[in-house]
């Protein structure tokens, strides 16, 4: 691996319970890149990001996914996170009783002690918070509700990045974080995203619509299908894969009877 | 006749301290009634997970009279009271001059129309201890509010045992229209000790009580308590019930709509660990109609802990439009941490809207990954999300330096909870 890898996954294989969702996976980003991730329903686009952030449940049989030198299927959950993955999840999780502002000042804390630092003080902290709340476009009473509690879809979205602003990720996961969101809100999410480039922060974009791309430019686009990456190109492909959508992956399939038969017994 | 009976009934037949006449009268009443009984077993159903047997093996430990000073809530400023080992500390006369309409007299010294007209009136006959408490209670306060007045400030009754008993009665009357907060904190050493505190509140027409009781004793202590409430028409209750578990904790606590509109809304919290036991015993009658109660119930059991709730509601025929909810929530942190929750409705009257539930369950694994996915320790996660399930309840409390000191109290207790059960 080069040392100018930020991510590398290789031939990644990983299953949830009895079903194996990744079958061979490969995936090399270059620090500031952006790559976009499409695909059907079903491809595994989600299970990536679970994959490479640890989630319980999802076993990795075989293959490596090492960011920035540390191999990410070594370390707990919070530990690649503190190594500097980011997922904004699809479907942000509801904490009531748990304070949006409490919870990002334990993350922003526990990103911060692993880096030997001391935990920021609760003024600065509400501060910073403040003005992330506002890029984002909410307003600050969504620091005193509890994590997501009764938060609309778009206010979900907007809040996983207010975090990605706090926790400065090396690598950013977005897991459809388009999903649901009229124009406005996507516009929130991609100028979030985009003033977090800075030539070394990656992202995946996991999207089903070329709509997000018009935002958030891609370097590459990659079509994922059946757990591995079948195509990949560069933002022309977005456009091409909303033309025409998905129906040619199954027609390749029918074309490829061996390698079908092969995917199947796998 | 258990062997510890003999003994209460003993003493309560010596009781030679000096009390009005009509506390001796309702005190030789509790004593006949109690000589009709003997210590529950576990055959009796209020008391089925609870090892009573222990009363007639206790020993306290000697209770520790030095120096215990009361800390303030920060930030609250309160009238305290404050009871170590069953002894009145406070001179009532240093309290300086009392709001108006107040009245705080002692147990002993309470005329009979404040204190004959709460005694025994509010706290139902059927409760074991609070017949033992009847006969032992050795001091107390009677608190009125006169008719109209609003209290302002908060009245707390510190109570510390570090060993030997300790019997606190505490009677509390709101007339028509009044208002009062009232804070029971009961805090001791580990040390075997054996506790029995009740109050009772009558709270009569339009009258509004803010009521809590922080039972926070731990170790060796053995506890029996109980709260219990008369609601008049349109008078309103906001209770709040926090409990540790300690080798033997039970609370009780009755809600007897005795008119109409009233409205009580009660949460209660408990926090188990180690090998602790905490039983809570609700009891809501709503005997008249257009009453409602809500009622919130969570715990968080850890290590070996074993917490029972029973949550009766009892809707009398002549009840109509009662609206009445309960709900327990449970959190087991370990294999071994026991929950016994119990609904228990009777209604009697066809137009009514009732509604319960009681949950077990572990922590959500979808938030602790969520908060894991942060960069935020399992260990942190799992602390701020067992807080979490029961900071929904205590954001409820208005006062906020008495739930500021709540939250630290309760953080602090849960960072202590084991989530796996510890070795023998």
């Amino acid at each position: 691996m080069s040392n100018d890898t930020l991510l590398s996954v290789r031939d990644l294989k990983a299953r949830v319970e009895e079903k194996t969702i990744l079958k061979g996976l490969n995936l090399e980003i270059k620090p500031g890149e952006v790559h976009a991730i499409m695909g059907p329903n079903g491809a595994g686009k989600s299970t990536l990001g679970y994959v490479l952030s640890g989630r319980e449940g999802y076993e990795v049989e075989s293959g490596k996914a090492v960011l920035d030198g540390k191999d990410l299927i070594e370390l707990d959950i919070e530990e690649r996170a503190r190594a500097g993955l980011f997922l904004a999840f699809q479907y942000p999780v509801e904490i009531p009783g748990v304070s949006n502002l409490e919870f990002l000042k334990a993350a922003v804390d526990a990103h911060r002690a692993a880096n030997d630092q001391e935990p920021v003080s609760s003024k600065d902290f509400l501060k910073q918070a403040r003005e992330v709340c506002k890029q984002v476009n909410l307003p600050a009473e969504f620091l005193k509700r509890g994590v997501n509690e009764g938060f609309s879809g778009g206010e979900k979205k907007r809040n996983e990045i207010m975090q990605m602003l706090l926790l400065q990720p090396k690598l950013c996961i977005l897991d459809e974080s388009d999903s649901g969101l009229d124009i406005d809100a996507l516009k929130v999410v991609a100028d979030g995203v985009n003033s977090m480039r800075d030539g070394q922060r990656a992202f995946i974009v996991v999207t089903h619509y070329q709509r997000l791309l018009d935002y958030i430019k891609p370097d590459y686009v990659h079509v994922l299908s059946d757990g591995a990456i079948v195509k990949s190109g560069d933002a022309s492909l977005a456009l091409e894969l909303e033309a025409q959508g998905y129906a040619w992956l199954e027609e390749r399939k029918a074309q490829d009877p061996i390698e079908l038969h092969q995917e199947v017994n796998k | 006749m258990s062997h510890w009976l003999t003994q209460v009934l003993a003493r309560g037949s010596q009781q030679n301290q000096a009390t009005s006449p009509w506390l001796e009268t309702a005190r030789e009443e509790s004593l006949a009634a109690l000589h009709q009984r003997d210590l529950p077993t576990r055959k009796t159903e209020d008391w089925r997970y609870l090892p009573l047997g222990i009363l007639n093996r206790f020993e306290p430990a000697t209770a520790d009279t030095g120096a215990y000073q009361a800390e303030p809530l920060p930030g609250l400023e309160s009238l305290d009271l404050v009871f170590v080992n069953g002894v009145l500390l406070t001179a009532l006369e240093s309290l300086g001059p009392l709001e108006p309409g107040l009245t705080i007299t002692t147990l002993a010294d309470a005329p009979e129309a404040t204190g004959a007209a709460v005694f025994n009136q509010v706290k139902p006959q059927r409760h074991f201890f609070g017949l033992v408490n009847d006969l032992l209670a050795s001091t107390g306060v009677v608190i009125s509010v006169a008719e109209g007045c609003a209290i302002k400030t908060p009245i707390r009754l510190v109570h510390w045992q570090s060993g030997g008993e300790g019997h606190t009665r505490h009677l509390i009357h709101l007339a028509k229209n009044a208002e009062l907060c009232v804070i029971e904190q009961h805090q001791g050493s580990d040390s075997a000790s054996l506790n029995t505190s009740f109050s009772e509140y009558q709270i009569d027409e339009g009258a509004r009580l803010h009521q809590s009781r922080f039972a926070l004793q731990t170790g060796n202590a053995l506890n029996f308590g109980g709260c219990h409430f008369n609601l008049s028409d349109n008078s309103q209750l906001h209770s709040t019930l926090v409990g540790f578990g300690s080798q033997l904790a039970r609370l009780d606590t009755d809600i007897n709509h005795t008119g109409q509109h009233g409205h009580a809304l009660q949460n209660a919290i408990y926090l188990l660990g180690e090998k602790e036991l905490f039983d809570l015993h609700s009891n809501v009658e709503h005997a008249n109609p257009n009453g409602t109660s809500e009622q919130n119930v969570r715990g968080i059991v850890g290590d070996k802990g074993k917490a029972v709730f029973n949550g009766r509601i009892h809707i009398h025929r002549y009840a109509q439009k009662t609206l009445a909810e309960l709900n327990n929530r449970n959190l087991l942190l370990t294999r071994n941490a026991e929950v016994y929750t119990k609904p228990e409705l009777e209604i009697y009257a066809d137009d009514v809207r009732c509604a319960h539930g009681a949950t077990v369950a572990e922590l959500d694994s979808k938030a602790l990954y969520y908060m894991q996915s942060r960069g935020i320790s399992q260990a942190d996660a799992r602390i701020m999300l067992n807080f979490g399930f029961i900071n929904e309840l205590i954001e409820q409390i208005d006062m906020a330096p008495v739930a500021e000191w709540l939250q630290a109290a309760l953080k602090d207790r849960i960072s202590g909870l084991r989530h796996q059960a510890s070795e023998e």
